[in-house]
């Protein structure tokens, strides 16, 4: 470069006409190269081990049994989500309030249900006829309106619900929190000065920013949440890894089904991500997305720029 | 409404963060249709007397009159007690406030600030609304910026913004706490501008303010606050070219 710059200006080329050259180090290749041998050494063994039975695979990823299996799972997700989100919101709304009595209720829930692992408290609540046999809806010390027995109310089902919504609700609230406390208090006193009351000022002011602040952690909690599903199978509610048990208790074809499992685990967390990168994308500038950008930024992994030089 | 009677009126306020006396008994009135002036040195208390006429910041004693109502209270007797945050609300509504750092809302373009509280505090109709939004815009010279988000504005039109949106309630007092002090000097001439036109039109406003030359030209009435408390007090000219304290005499030396 140094002579470039005593030559005369003839002799030089012309910087401007030429582009920059990326800077690869050896390791680049050498790094590069080791990493492609075992990429290359492990999809062999994907094709050409006998025991995944690719065959068995393609058999059961659509099977009937395995699509309900994951209509369930799905549904359990959503459900779980929905349920935790709401009584989230409600938690962080109860942490941030001026009353003691909401703040140490709110505190005491997430502390619980933080610490308390979700296959536990899936097997607690399945059992909740053990602790309280029946539930009644009435006028306390008065005429009882409606009772049910504990066994009735709770299924596999409604017990998965409870455990995995009332886990989200607690990492929800301490989210929204956050997100709340992110607003700036100048955007209160303006909803104030405005005449705005305090729940106009939540509802329509803070909430919607703030809510914009946790979508990307939601996005990742949901993810989190379709693979904790799995833990239902210890209830034998017969979501996607149950079902796929279920088939291999039969057919022995432990390997192929569990791969079928997995397919369809990826499949919806790779959907589930799309998603979250649509609508954050979305609430960003407010413009639709390209596909191309969205599939990008599905693997956003960011190297530092690479040195360049002017190549000749 | 009588003409002798203030529009606002402040009486024996005080208010102290920890240990510090921060307004020591201010008293001071504002006529309708009155431009009122506060300036003063930096940490000398001008924030927090605006902020006490509108109760965001709660006095410790004395009380704020807007238009003979007590703000933030209400009689019980012959007592005050502290009114509820709803009521608070609906008081709020007559005096609009613009604050140095804007704080329009993100989420919403121009029009939806303006129209958020009328629609959904005073319950008006929509295009209604947007009608006297756009017509606001008009006023402050942003029509064409009716879609735009905050960040799509410079701070000068933000600010512009924000005082239409105030204006949108139809307040009888408009409370200004340095508007342009934090905008670069060439867009502070666009926000005045508006404010000298507001001031034409008849609205009661109390600026805090480091433009001396609006002081000069638009307020009714100038104060000079130093410590907690105001020192001087009287029509701009007056205090400006002829000031009785040395506190006053230095600090507007200092401008100079
Ligand atoms: N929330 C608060 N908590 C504690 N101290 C405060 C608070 N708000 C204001 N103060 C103090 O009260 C004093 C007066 O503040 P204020 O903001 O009213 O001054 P000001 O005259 O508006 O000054 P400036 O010209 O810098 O805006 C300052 O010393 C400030 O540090
Ligand atoms: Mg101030």
């Amino acid at each position: 470069m140094a002579q470039d710059l005593k030559s005369p200006t003839s002799a030089r080329p012309d910087i401007h006409e030429t582009k920059p050259r990326p800077l690869r180090h050896p390791s680049w290749w050498i790094g590069g190269a080791a990493l492609s041998l075992f990429v290359v050494l492990f999809i062999r063994l994907l094709v050409t081990n006998e025991n995944l039975h690719w065959d068995i695979v393609a058999q059961y990823l659509f099977s009937p049994e395995i699509l309900a299996g994951l209509g369930r799972t799905l549904l359990l997700t959503f459900v779980a989500m929905i349920i935790g989100l709401a009584i989230g919101v409600v938690l962080a709304i109860m942490r941030l309030s001026k009353n003691p009595v909401f703040q140490t209720a709110s505190w005491a829930w997430i502390w619980f249900f933080r610490g308390v692992p979700p296959l536990v408290q899936l097997i607690f609540w399945y059992n909740l006829a053990l602790l309280i046999p029946t539930v009644s809806i009435g006028v306390p010390f008065g005429p009882e309106l409606w009772s049910a027995s504990m066994n009735s109310l709770i299924t596999p089902f409604s017990a998965a619900v409870l455990g995995l919504a009332l886990t989200e609700s607690a990492y929800a609230a301490e989210m929204i929190r956050a997100g709340i406390q992110a607003i700036n208090v100048g955007q209160t006193e303006a909803a104030a000065t405005l005449g705005m009351t305090r729940s106009q000022t939540l509802r329509r002011i803070v909430l919607p920013q703030a809510l914009k602040i946790v979508i990307p952690p939601i996005g990742n909690d949901t993810i989190s949440m379709l693979k904790f599903t799995s833990l239902v199978s210890v209830l034998a509610l017969p979501d996607l890894l149950y079902s796929a048990q279920m088939i291999y208790s039969r057919t022995y074809q432990t390997i192929p089904l569990l791969i079928v499992a997995t397919i369809w685990y990826l499949v919806l967390s790779t959907i589930l991500t799309l998603i979250e990168h649509y609508i954050e994308h979305r609430l960003n500038d407010g413009r639709p997305l390209e596909l191309s950008l969205i599939l990008s930024s599905l693997f956003r992994i960011k190297f530092g720029a690479p040195r360049t030089e002017v190549s000749k | 409404m009588s003409t002798t009677m203030p529009l606002l009126n402040v009486e024996r306020l005080s208010k102290s963060f920890g240990t510090h006396q921060v307004l020591n008994k201010i008293d001071m009135s504002v006529k309708l249709g009155d431009v009122t002036c506060i300036v003063g040195p930096s940490g000398s208390g001008k924030s927090t007397l605006l902020r006490c006429l509108n109760y965001l910041e709660v006095p410790d004693s004395g009380v704020v009159f807007l238009d003979g109502d007590p703000v933030g209270m209400r009689w019980h007797g012959n007592t005050l007690r502290q009114m509820s945050f709803n009521e608070l609300a609906a008081q709020r509504q007559r005096m609009g406030m613009v604050f140095q750092s804007f704080n329009l809302f993100p989420h919403k373009t121009a029009l939806e600030n303006i129209v958020e509280a009328p629609i959904i505090v005073q319950r008006r109709k929509k295009s209604e609304a947007v009608a006297e939004g756009m017509a606001l815009l008009d006023k402050v010279g942003l029509r064409e910026r009716a879609h735009y988000y905050p960040r799509q504005l410079s701070g000068g039109q933000q600010q512009r913004v924000a005082i239409a949106r105030s204006l949108a309630m139809k307040p009888a007092v408009m409370l200004f706490d340095e508007p342009t002090s934090a905008l670069d000097p060439e867009l502070v001439g666009e926000v005045l501008a508006v404010m000298r036109q507001l001031a034409e039109d008849g609205m009661t406003m109390v600026v805090v303010t480091h433009e001396m030359s609006f002081a000069r030209d638009v307020a009714d009435h100038l104060i000079f606050m130093d410590g907690g408390v105001i020192v001087e007090a009287g029509p701009p000219k007056d205090v400006l070219s002829n000031p009785q304290h040395t506190r006053t005499k230095a600090f507007l030396a200092r401008l100079l």
